[in-house]
């Protein structure tokens, strides 16, 4: 590669140079996750109740999931309802290498991930190519399909069927650090599943400034443009795709190591459009957005379940986001952040 | 010598032949002009000659190759590149990340060069979609030139933009085409700026070439002044 760069241009107007700029973003933003991930890392000693914390482990976990429909989403424009096809996928295989092959804790975690992960590979050379509503509606129909293969009754040695899947660790065996039987305290699990999301969000922050970032943006904005500009638009969308789907499985990898158990609804199509729904809440244009509301949610199915009504809050909670809130909660917060710098002198908005 | 031939080019939609045994040749360093009335199938040439849509009969010919069936990315990757009658940018990025993002992948040695004389310097750090539309579609003309392309194929870069742009515009076309040594095929409805601006001119009626030559030739075809220019020109 040659001299690709831009020339010192436009910074007549004494504003910090674009580089030196990006370059402190970087810095502000890695200090920032060091910050969230030693706070966070404190939280069971700060909340001693284990309902709270059981919650808060959960909302981690599925903000994984979150996490990845959120950075498909936002890089690419693609809405998926597949995504629990490798939450879940990831979930059943680690209980298959526990059960089914007698595989330690780290070697089914591991074999589970890399199961969700090329199951996001499968799914991703089906439905990348196309986009809107039948990307939706693709994801949808084959994430489907996983949860009939898992309810069949000629799988039941291996997924448990309808009944779900019991896995049953050994129970000298350690994950991280952990004995088997400490895996369901939500207070000696969170470090595991902080340290995991904390990552997962740095690294998608990190792929979303770099090069390849910049490629899956151009792609979301003009994919025809792109091809005429001498890329591949294929490849890159299924690299977002399985990136997407790692992030997923790794959530439910660790969602089954937590529970110890793994029921057919989480790959059901109620948990795919709960997953959805709540990232949407938060707002699928930032990167926090669908972990916000993913807490949200999970915060909501705990409080305000009393009759069975949940579904009919978070209905509620869309149609606000969707008439009022467009960009969901983080959306508006940013409008309102952008006005009120606006506002202030001296604080001109950085474009 | 011709370095870009369509060699009895026909592009059918249907029952419509857009573009009918079209024959047209380009060399470096020179911008050709194709010009006609609405629907003369101006855009369909550029479509098939840059692979976006596959002629059904003819040739598309880089150095004396036969490329008719080769893909997009194929043509770009071998100096073939094109501009949009719809300004084709990516709005939400600044100009400066699309274009350094176009220049990465097409290993443009003189980014700075191509910024500075289409006059982007100081609009690098704006995003696209809130520079004025002028400025837009300088934009999009310095995406197809990244690269050092040895062709480039413009589809009314003119379009929408005032007089004095549209001058600006077409005098920055035939710059860039000098220094680059770029043979350019240039479709314009600004005629008048064609003929000011293009070597060799092409005339399409009703998808056939009805004249072809230097600017004055075609300006005296009768042929030319009675099916388009007028009796005025």
């Amino acid at each position: 590669m040659t001299a690709t760069t831009l020339p010192e241009v436009s910074q007549s107007n004494a504003e910090v140079p674009a580089g030196r700029r990006s370059r402190r973003g970087l810095v502000f933003g890695l200090t920032v996750a060091v910050v969230v991930a030693a706070v966070g890392y404190a939280v069971p000693y700060v909340i001693k109740d284990t309902y709270t914390m059981s919650l808060a482990v959960e909302a981690a976990l599925l903000g994984l999931l979150a996490l990845g429909i959120g950075f498909l989403a936002r890089h690419l424009g693609l809405i998926s309802l597949g995504h629990t096809s490798f939450f879940g996928g990831a979930a059943y295989a680690v209980g298959v290498g526990v059960n089914h092959y007698g595989w330690s804790m780290t070697q089914s975690f591991a074999f589970g991930v890399l199961v969700g992960t090329a199951l996001s590979l499968v799914m991703g050379v089906l439905v990348v190519r196309a986009s809107g509503m039948g990307f939706l509606m693709l994801t949808l129909a084959l994430s489907q399909a996983l949860y009939q293969l898992c309810v069949q009754t000629s799988f039941r040695p291996l997924t448990g069927a309808y009944d779900g899947l019991l896995i049953s660790f050994r129970p000298d065996d350690t994950f991280a650090g952990v004995n088997a039987s400490d895996l369901q305290n939500p207070g000696l699990f969170w470090p595991i599943v902080w340290i995991v999301l904390i990552v997962c969000v740095v690294a998608v922050w990190l792929l979303g400034r770099s090069p390849f970032g910049t490629i899956l943006e151009g792609v979301r904005e003009n994919e025809e443009r792109m091809r005429f500009s001498n890329y591949n638009t294929f490849r890159p969308r299924l690299a977002a795709f399985v990136l997407s789907g790692l992030v997923a499985s790794l959530g439910g990898a660790l969602f089954a190591l937590n529970g110890a158990y793994v029921s057919p609804d989480i790959l059901g199509f109620s948990r795919a459009g709960d997953s959805l729904i709540a990232a949407m809440v938060g707002g699928l244009g930032s990167l926090i957005g669908p972990l916000l509301g993913t807490g949200l949610y999970v915060w909501g199915e705990a409080h305000l379940n009393t009759g069975g009504n949940l579904h009919l809050y978070t209905g509620i909670a869309l149609i606000v986001v969707l008439v009022f809130l467009p960009g969901g909660v983080t959306g508006t917060l940013q409008r309102i952040w952008r006005r009120l710098r606006k506002e202030r002198p001296g604080m001109g908005g950085r474009r | 010598m011709a370095v870009f031939e369509a060699r009895g080019l026909s592009v059918r939609y249907g029952a419509v032949l857009a573009n009918s045994d079209v024959d047209v040749s380009l060399e470096s360093g020179q911008v050709h002009g194709v010009i006609g009335p609405n629907g003369a199938g101006k855009s369909t040439f550029i479509d098939a000659l840059s692979g976006r849509k596959r002629p059904s009969a003819g040739q598309v010919v880089l150095d004396g190759e036969d490329i008719t069936g080769r893909s997009v990315r194929w043509r770009r990757s071998h100096g073939i590149s094109r501009s949009f009658q719809r300004t084709s940018i990516f709005s939400s990025m600044t100009v400066g990340r699309q274009l350094e993002m176009v220049a990465r992948r097409n290993d443009e040695p003189d980014l700075a060069g191509i910024i500075d004389t289409l006059g982007l310097g100081e609009v690098v750090d704006r995003v696209c979609g809130e520079i004025a539309y002028g400025t837009q579609r300088s934009v999009d003309l310095a995406i197809a030139l990244i690269g050092r392309p040895r062709v480039v194929l413009l589809d009314e870069p003119c379009a929408g933009l005032v007089a004095d742009e549209a001058v600006r515009m077409l005098q920055h076309v035939r710059e860039l085409c000098r220094e680059r040594n770029v043979a350019a095929l240039l479709v314009e409805h600004d005629v008048d700026g064609v003929f000011r601006t293009c070597d060799v001119i092409t005339v399409l009626d009703l998808g056939k070439v009805l004249s072809s030559g230097a600017p004055d030739q075609v300006r005296a075809d009768p042929n030319v002044i009675r099916a388009y220019l007028g009796s005025a020109a």
